[in-house]
């Protein structure tokens, strides 16, 4: 006990930062598109308008089956379902009619979820009372929103508003 | 020429612009690359590089005897008078659950295999390898209300929600032996490519996780605060024989270094042994628990993160700027802090920590501004008390 111990001199700043790294890089691709931060494909807004999303809902309707794709604008398909997959076609009388479209959407709201994609474009406008319409309603029914948010922008300091930062809200 | 002369004019007329001539530049329409085409050059990647290898089990063939009984149920069906009714009327309602379990026995593991694409799941795990999850794992977080929360490909679960370890199921004869590693694959805090160990459990003989050799003890999911969402991957493998994993027991007192894992390397080692087979993972986002399991586990200051946007362009500033503010101008290329200094000063003179802040103004421009003071000041004046602008990065 009788030796003269040294105190290092403890910089004010360290008391107020962690020793966790300066700079971080999440490496997962989705996560600036979750974030409302990564940038969507614009730009074409002198083009027939439907370019610009991250994820989309395509319909494909054929003869003997029908298609239904979430496409990424970059990755291609990522979600795909057809009334021609054996589980579908097990349980379905006809693959093309009007029940199809119905159990379609409802396999494909299921499959969304579970993959983590909730949010997603559309832009088919289906005739009233039609097909279409149904599967889209079932689809919504099933928990999809079926617009993506917009692309939060970093207000520069002499913006007049200042929205709200998407990961500063947290539910209780 | 033009100018000079209308400079003696009042300044009510318009300058006219003085256009250019229309050089053409590069290749004519007809030749030139088009954006897309521009995009694939710039993103080219060589095959040779890119080839990717089938780690996992070959896809299992359909024998005949399955297709001809398919086709005799689809004739079944065909021939059935009430189910073509129901269908005509619009009642015919298929069963969800039924239509999960066949997906996941035929194109349920190409579908999570391109999922895992979407999510960078293989790349970050294996490098140049994947494998079709041929085995379903039924992963399941107890809530404590009464509920599960199934992990599946990619859905987004709270920390809150995944402080225990979740219940695995899968389909096993007794006599197989399974290994079952859980990672993060973002969320080291020191080094970018490697990942955490949460869980690992070896030599697991059939059904039975707790019946295996816990080497790794469950660690709970700690998203780093305003990094957005981690991914956590559970992987199924199956072993050919008893294997001894040279790794150091770590237990839930143990510093977080020593979970650092990289995938590649640890299969690689061990490729002749186990053979992926099983596939789930879940996206998790910051939640209180984190802090806590920072505060009271590690003993550690929380960081926090926030995106680094790139700096806003502003143009190189001029002596003798035209037509422009002065005061929002020279605003421009001021210190951004000593900007806010002056804001915060501003807000905390009219503050008393003891008395509650007055209730704001319904109509807070209706109060005159002196006349004597000049536009430019009046007009931020009537900003800051409408609240815009700079005034909130206070």
């Amino acid at each position: 006990m009788n030796f003269i111990r040294t105190v290092p001199f403890v910089p004010q700043m360290t008391r107020l930062s962690s020793t966790a790294n300066v700079e971080f890089v999440n490496r997962n691709p989705r996560n600036l598109e979750r974030m409302r931060i990564a940038r969507k494909p614009d730009g074409y807004h002198l083009e027939k308008p439907g370019r610009k999303y991250w994820h989309k809902l395509i319909l494909t309707p054929g003869n003997r089956s029908i298609i239904a794709k979430v496409i990424h604008f970059l990755n291609g398909p990522v979600v795909e379902v057809k009334t021609s997959e054996w589980a579908l076609q097990k349980q379905l009388y006809s693959p093309t009619d009007t029940c199809a479209y119905i159990s379609l959407g409802k396999v494909l709201a299921q499959r969304c979820l579970e993959f983590g994609i909730t949010e997603m474009y559309c832009d088919l406008e289906p005739q009233k009372g039609g097909k279409a319409e149904k599967f889209l309603e079932e689809v919504v029914k099933g928990g999809i929103t079926l617009q993506e948010p917009e692309v939060y922008k970093k207000p520069n300091p002499w913006d007049q508003f200042r929205p709200e930062k998407p990961w500063e809200v947290h539910d209780e | 020429m033009l100018n000079t002369i209308r400079g003696a004019r009042i300044a009510a007329v318009q300058l006219q612009q003085i256009r250019l001539g229309h050089r053409v530049r590069g290749n004519p329409p007809i030749y030139a690359r088009s954006l897309k085409q521009r995009i694939q050059e710039l993103n080219y990647k060589d095959e040779l590089y890119t080839s990717r290898i089938d780690i996992g089990f070959p896809p299992i063939k359909q024998s005949k005897e399955v297709r001809d009984h398919r086709l005799q149920h689809l004739r079944k069906i065909k021939s059935d008078k009430n189910l073509e009714k129901s269908s005509r009327n619009l009642k015919l309602e298929i069963n969800l659950e039924d239509v999960r379990k066949e997906w996941l026995k035929t194109t349920g593991p190409f579908h999570k295999k391109q999922i895992a694409d979407h999510y960078g799941v293989f790349e970050h795990l294996y490098g140049e390898g994947y494998f079709l999850p041929h085995l379903n794992i039924d992963a399941l977080y107890n809530l404590k209300d009464g509920t599960f929360l199934p992990v599946c490909a990619g859905n987004v679960i709270k920390p809150t929600e995944a402080l225990e370890a979740p219940i695995i199921t899968y389909e096993s004869d007794d006599n197989a032996l399974w290994t079952l590693a859980f990672t993060s694959l973002d969320g080291h805090l020191y080094e970018n490519e490697k990942e955490y160990l949460h869980w690992l459990v070896a030599n697991i003989p059939g059904n039975a996780i707790e019946k295996g050799e816990t080497l790794v003890e469950y660690l709970q999911p700690f998203p780093l605060k305003g990094t957005g969402y981690h991914r956590y991957v559970f992987v199924l493998y199956k072993q050919d024989k008893t294997i001894d994993y040279a790794l150091p027991k770590v237990t839930s007192s143990s510093a977080l270094q020593d979970r650092t894992f990289v995938t590649r390397e640890w299969y690689k080692k061990h490729q002749d042994n186990i053979t992926p087979i099983g596939l789930a993972f879940y996206q998790s986002v910051w939640d209180y628990s984190v802090r806590s399991f920072f505060h009271n586990v590690l003993n550690a200051k929380e960081p926090e993160y926030e995106y680094d946007f790139p700096a806003p362009y502003i143009r190189p500033q001029e002596w003798f700027p035209r037509r422009k503010p002065f005061n929002l101008y020279m605003d421009k290329y001021r210190d951004p802090k000593k900007i806010n200094e002056e804001y915060l000063l501003r807000k905390l003179k009219n503050e008393d920590p003891f008395k509650r802040p007055p209730p704001p103004l319904k109509f807070p421009n209706a109060q005159q501004l002196p006349k004597s003071m000049p536009s430019w000041l009046k007009l931020h004046e009537k900003k800051i008390r409408l609240g815009w602008g700079r005034v909130n990065d206070v």
